[in-house]
């Protein structure tokens, strides 16, 4: 009989807990959504802090490379297609400059919003005398389809602004820091779904902290958040893999290959934490034709300020590596809100400042 | 295609039938007087005579864009009689008679025109009003989203029928139709867009028959049907014209598997979505049962349910979770994007 979200939850309630205080991050902003939406903060006892961590692709995506991304569109004869979170991401521009995609956009520059990859080479297909670029950022599990499409011979005209990054190594990168901030990690359910479960396996050989892995219902949320819980209580961590269902040690050997197939894996940068070895996706030499960095030569300004930075005042990195909560950043609620973002976490619906809105966050925290 | 009963009426519209000429008078003859045929329609007035009417007159208006302009459940016509039928409905008014204005792109299908009308004209017959003025404009090819209809509506209102947030009291009990978020998530599915398909029907209907059922009750204070924004954004707006807040509790909100599942791939929340055939409404606590149980008896009701109560010791709109948990549901802030993983 599988048990209930509130079984869970009374389990959780059962365990001796009092006078500790646990930190668990989850990696995902859809777990973050599912965390909010459900309202588990409220529900859980007060000893266990749950941390949103480097979990929003949109957030973490290179200051530079939606600059870059704006500059293609401005272009002649270019449409540029991205993720619709990707289009409201504010950047560092010179003043008359615009900001933002969808800034670019209201100035002219045709910008299409999609939400498949399949999207992007049907809109190159339909435009054969254009350019069109597709600016694709995202995890793992937004890189697989995009490694599908590009290996399934799409038409010439169909370049690519790759953005994509991989989730573990900036878990690493935390828990190699001085300062990792977190004393468990629910693992991500869809990076785990393509990648597999064992990528998990370090945060325990490596680190001995707890680890398991989540689906996306407050049921398996829970059931990871008492595994974690009571490998700490015992002291005997261990992966678990509380999203059994989707989820297997070994991932989906499709996609993986086809990710395999498509792209390098190299050091990245990643907006507000920096370069992280191992983290990012590049396009294979065998499909240099689909490159638009090879393409249109990057438009880096040196003259530019602020290049690659958060904006002034903006949390964002401090959010992204779960050091801060949402409404402590300074901006938070008052500078910074949905209908005038500033730092990115506000911008995308994976964003931590952003969904903690929309659950009903609407004021700083008082300090 | 071709259409045996003219050549000026076969394939598609064009720019000539918005001329003022023949080809308008054809296709006004032919599609939309044909359909929405009633005593009080004369396609060659220009303003129509109404009977007099007993009790306080409620005028309406609403304009119509929905893509696709078909959709399992309904089309863009019979949106438009039941939006405008159902703003006089929720003011417990009993809508009596509708304008109808037709925006038309060059190059919309005839046929697709004639069924859109006629659903429209089912739509109106179902609900007991007439279509009694009329006008249509031929846009340019690239100017409009195929069609774009805008209805007005007239309906008539005893004068004891006092419906309005000002009535609204700490306490009052806060009632819901039937499942929220079908119409919102069916037209989504029926954009193909995110290659996702379902049975899932919208719930466009006339809710007359469920306002009138609640007229009955002295301690009805005020009714919304949640169109766009969805059950939340009319929670939200009762919350800030009162200043009073509501607790809602997420158990008893009717949500149709389908719509949740949708909602949960593509990061929408439900509550934020629209309905077309769905009343809101605001009770005193001690008629709510048998409001509920009035609702519950008619076919569009039978998936009503209590879902909350006015509070005056918070100021916002509280979802109670399942878990004991909370959040609370703010206006919405632009449209929902479908987020990247």
């Amino acid at each position: 009989m599988p048990r209930s979200a509130q079984d869970w939850l009374d389990l959780i309630r059962a365990l001796p807990l009092e006078g500790r205080r646990v930190r668990v991050m989850n990696v995902c902003g859809g777990h973050e959504r599912s965390i909010a939406q459900a309202g588990l903060r409220g529900a859980l006892p007060s000893s266990i802090e749950l941390i949103p961590g480097p979990g929003c692709p949109v957030c973490v995506c290179p200051e530079e490379d939606v600059y870059e991304a704006i500059q293609l569109a401005l272009r002649e004869n270019v449409l540029l297609t991205a993720f619709g979170d990707m289009l409201r991401v504010p950047v560092n521009a010179p003043k008359g400059e615009p900001r933002s995609l969808e800034q670019a956009k209201a100035r002219g520059a045709d910008i299409r919003p999609i939400a498949s990859p399949m999207e992007a080479a049907a809109l190159a297909r339909a435009n054969p005398q254009r350019t069109v670029v597709f600016f694709a950022a995202g995890f793992e599990t937004t890189m697989a389809p995009v490694a599908a499409m590009v290996l399934e011979a799409p038409p010439p005209n169909l370049l690519l602004l790759l953005s994509g990054r991989l989730t573990w190594p900036a878990v690493a990168m935390l828990l190699n820091s001085d300062r990792p901030g977190f004393d468990a990690l629910v693992a991500p359910g869809h990076v785990a779904t393509v990648m597999g479960a064992n990528e998990w396996r370090f945060i325990v050989e490596d680190h001995g902290l707890p680890a398991a892995v989540a689906g996306f219902s407050p049921q398996s949320l829970l059931a990871a958040l008492y595994s974690v819980l009571r490998q700490l209580l015992e002291r005997h961590p261990f992966l678990d893999n509380c999203y059994p269902e989707l989820v297997t040690p070994a991932g989906n050997a499709t996609a993986r290959r086809l990710l395999d197939q498509a792209f390098t894996v190299d050091e990245a940068n990643w907006r507000g934490v920096g370069v992280i070895p191992a983290s990012g996706f590049t396009l294979r030499p065998h499909l240099a034709a689909h490159d638009a960095r090879l393409r249109y030569p990057s438009p880096a300004d040196a003259q530019r300020k602020r290049a690659g930075q958060m904006p002034p005042g903006c949390d964002c990195a401090q959010v992204v590596l779960g050091r801060i909560y949402p409404d402590e950043c300074r901006l938070y609620g008052r500078a910074c809100r949905p209908d005038a973002p500033i730092g990115p976490c506000m911008v995308s619906d994976e964003g931590a400042c952003r969904i903690w809105w929309a659950s009903g966050v609407r004021t700083p925290r008082a300090a | 295609m071709n259409d045996p009963r003219s050549p000026i009426l076969s394939g598609v519209v064009s720019l000539a039938h918005g001329n003022g000429g023949r080809h308008m008078r054809a296709l006004i003859d032919a599609v939309f007087a044909r359909h929405l045929a009633n005593p009080l329609l004369d396609t060659t007035l220009d303003a129509a005579p109404l009977p007099a009417m007993e009790g306080e007159i409620l005028f309406t208006t609403d304009g119509y864009t929905v893509q696709p302009l078909e959709f399992p459940g309904g089309t863009i016509g019979s949106l438009a009689v039941h939006g405008t039928v159902n703003d006089l409905a929720v003011s417990g008014a009993t809508p009596l008679y509708l304008s109808l204005g037709a925006l038309i792109e060059e190059g919309l299908e005839l046929s697709q025109l004639e069924r859109i009308v006629a659903s429209c004209a089912r739509a109106a017959a179902e609900c007991g009003v007439r279509i009694v003025a009329g006008d249509t404009k031929v846009l340019r090819r690239g100017e409009g989203g195929g069609l774009y209809l805008t209805t007005s509506g007239i309906g008539v209102r005893s004068r004891s029928a006092a419906l309005g947030m000002q009535h609204i009291r700490p306490g009052d009990a806060v009632l819901v139709s039937g499942p929220v978020g079908d119409h919102g998530t069916a037209v989504m599915l029926a954009r193909e867009q995110f290659g996702l398909r379902g049975e899932l029907h919208s719930d466009s209907a006339s809710v007359l028959p469920l306002t009138r059922a609640l007229l009955e009750f002295s301690g009805l204070r005020f009714m919304r049907d949640p169109t766009r924004g969805g059950l939340a954004t009319v929670c939200h707006e009762i919350s800030v014209a009162t200043g009073l807040g509501m607790h809602l509790q997420q158990a008893a909100i009717p949500v149709r598997d389908p719509v949740q599942s949708v909602c949960d791939m593509l990061g929408y929340d439900p509550y934020y979505l629209a309905c077309e055939g769905r009343v809101v409404a605001v009770i005193a606590e001690d008629q709510a049962d048998a409001a509920l149980a009035a609702w519950q008896a008619l076919p569009q009701g039978s998936e009503a349910a209590r879902i909350g109560q006015v509070a005056a010791d918070i100021r916002h709109v509280v979802l109670h979770t399942p878990l004991g948990g909370s959040r609370i549901l703010e206006e919405l802030e632009d449209d929902p994007l479908p987020r990247i993983c």
